[in-house]
């Protein structure tokens, strides 16, 4: 057991030591990004093209991101927080306005995605990609149609549903299915919400964020409520899956890329951003990633397919996402711990 | 009390020097993180999740809320079970390994450790390749037609105690070997010349002298059991939330709201300290 541990102590100050060397040659960025997010491909590429080397630093939740972002420390110079969170850093100052002038493929987005609520000039933040939560379901195994949330959660289904582990997104799709605001998270319209989300949570087998994918390709599960991104990677792999925009009122997301107002290295941060807004490298990014791509002129890049793909381009009418909610946030995850308590 | 002994108690120069990596380790990595938890604990959270100081009884209020009580209970629970199942199994196994010859018991113990030398989620992961719908055990059961359709193993309260157990089986089996091993055959034979039959002696003679191995080993299995978070998520679907689950997202997830962390951690923290004292209180006593 001692040599293996000796080598967990000096791997990483070798590690240390050749950073500090490279740093001294060469420019750098730090990117603190999604877990499973940005292809190493496209990393390294730009690492080829430009010489400079991205430490690319990973998070599992937009939260996990803003907690470590506020406790200082790590100078990051590019981070990638969802839409809401983005809201509130911009609100709280913890973001740098970006020089269009060094966003010259800025043009290829396409327009619906541009001056949404969190970011309405566009100034602190660029869309990197799209998506929507919405229900999965295995046709081999589910023969009625479903349609909504209210289809999803039957008594027929108990222990057959897998949903994100994310207490907020719960909440508010029974918001929704009551015709409520989903981002309207005051304690009468929780009241409301409670003997729904009670009564939902009931029925579910597997709460999992980080790959709910698997559970469905398991076949522990028949259906769920998942990240388009996780039922288009399911439909790629076997057609038997669907994917359905609930009638509810379906909800989308944006992940967008900002610079910290700590960043050090703001221009290449600029160059970074601009390398992935390219036709080309997004295109990469959609392959690997098969979320709803923003990036018009990379669409053009993708076959028929990948485009076919109900999970990844479905038919949106509103783009209503998320806001941020400041303090409300702890009623929500309070109420569904709760509930998963009672259980 | 003799002289000489007065004097060693009294620690030189020397001592302290070697002593100083340890106390500054404690200080470092236990009284600072502790001493900063309480400040915490009566602090409130921002609009951005930031820690605003202050002095405020709230957190605690809220975690003496039923929810969270329920909580503490369920974690408790599980890891009382997990303990028990681990003792069950943990002491014969450890008592067999100590009582082997020399060259087996080294490879029974080597038997024991391997499955450190993989990390502890590629283990779980193992266990949810076995234990799914269509799953290795599943697949098994119905080509034996032992079952007709498969079980549902996964995703339940059952799996998330065979996690547990699988992972803190070793804890129970080490220091009870460790106490096993020392404990003299002599003094079996003794009692079996003066009349004890084999339970007798089992009871009255082993299990007394194999009790500090048996506490060491309860409290190295209970403790981490109740905090333990990964095991339930991934093997229990994350259905039921445990105080582990509870306390991780007042730090990185949605609830952000690390003061109330603090306080269900410290909280927590004072169980783990009631649960020692006890033992040890016991322990000392059955020794007088």
């Amino acid at each position: 057991m001692t040599p293996i541990r000796l080598l967990g102590v000096v791997r990483p100050l070798l590690a240390l030591s050749l950073a500090v060397s490279v740093a001294q040659g060469a420019e750098q960025l730090n990117l603190f990004a999604w877990s499973e997010y940005v292809p190493q491909k496209v990393i390294d590429g730009f690492t080829k093209e430009t010489g400079i080397k991205v430490n690319y630093e990973t998070y599992a939740s937009g939260e996990e991101m803003l907690s470590k972002l506020l406790i200082g420390g790590a100078a990051y110079d590019l981070v990638q927080p969802p839409d809401y969170i983005a809201e509130a850093m911009i609100n709280n100052k913890l973001l740098r306005p970006l020089d269009r002038a060094q966003l010259k493929n800025i043009g290829n987005l396409a327009p619906e995605f541009l001056g949404l609520p969190h970011d309405p000039e566009q100034k602190f933040t660029v869309p990197y990609l799209t998506g929507t939560v919405g229900i999965v379901i295995n046709t081999e195994k589910v023969k009625e149609p479903v349609r909504g949330y209210r289809d999803v959660f039957q008594a027929k289904f108990k222990n057959r549903i897998v949903v994100v582990n994310d207490n907020r997104e719960i909440v508010s799709w029974a918001l929704v299915t009551l015709g409520l605001d989903q981002n309207a998270l005051t304690s009468a319209n929780l009241a409301r919400a409670r003997p729904l989300v009670a009564e939902w949570i009931k029925l579910v087998k597997v709460f999992d964020s980080d790959s709910p994918k698997t559970p469905l390709l398991n076949g522990d599960v028949d259906l769920g409520v998942v990240w388009s991104g996780e039922a288009a990677r399911l439909i790629q792999e076997n057609k038997k899956f669907a994917y359905v925009l609930p009638m509810e009122g379906a909800h989308p997301f944006v992940d967008v890329l900002a610079i910290p107002t700590t960043s050090k290295h703001v221009a290449a941060a600029h160059r970074f951003l601009d390398y992935l807004l390219r036709p080309d490298v997004s295109k990469l990014i959609s392959d690997e990633f098969p979320y709803t791509n923003p990036n018009a002129a990379a669409r053009r890049l993708l076959s028929a397919e990948q485009l076919a793909n109900p999970a990844s381009y479905p038919r949106l009418e509103k783009f209503n996402t998320f806001r941020d909610i400041g303090k409300a946030a702890a009623a929500a995850d309070k109420l569904v711990t709760d509930l998963k308590s009672a259980k | 009390m003799s002289p000489g002994s007065a004097q060693r108690r009294r620690p030189g120069l020397t001592a302290w020097l070697l002593l100083a990596p340890l106390l500054l380790w404690l200080l470092a990595f236990v009284v600072a993180p502790a001493a900063i938890l309480i400040l915490y604990s009566f602090a409130e959270r921002d609009e951005l999740g930031r820690v605003a100081f202050g002095f405020s009884l709230e957190n605690f209020q809220r975690v003496a809320d039923p929810t969270y009580l329920a909580v503490f209970g369920r974690s408790v629970g599980y890891a009382a079970l997990t303990t028990v199942i681990c003792a069950v199994l943990g002491y014969p196994v450890a008592w067999c390994i100590a009582r082997a010859s020399e060259k087996w018991r080294h490879r029974l113990l080597l038997l024991v450790m391997i499955p450190f030398w993989t990390s502890f989620l590629i283990r779980t992961y193992a266990w949810i390749t076995i234990l799914k719908s269509e799953g290795l055990l599943n697949g098994l059961l119905l080509w034996l037609h032992a079952i007709a359709a498969p079980l549902e193993l996964l995703y339940t309260p059952a799996a998330v105690i065979v996690g547990l157990v699988y992972a803190y089986l070793p804890f129970m089996i080490l220091p009870i070997y460790g106490s096993a091993e020392k404990l003299d055959p002599a003094l079996l034979e003794a009692a079996h010349d003066l009349g004890c039959g084999p339970w007798r002696a089992f009871v009255r003679v082993v299990v007394p002298l194999t009790l500090p191995g048996f506490y060491a080993g309860v409290l190295m299995v209970f403790v981490p059991a109740i905090g333990m978070f990964a095991i339930t998520d991934l093997m229990g679907g994350a259905r039921v939330p445990m105080i582990g689950n509870v306390i991780q997202d007042q730090f990185v997830g949605q609830a952000r709201d690390k003061p109330f962390g603090a306080a269900l951690a410290l909280v927590f923290m004072l169980l783990f300290v009631a649960v020692y004292w006890l033992l040890q209180r016991r322990a000392e006593r059955k020794l007088a």
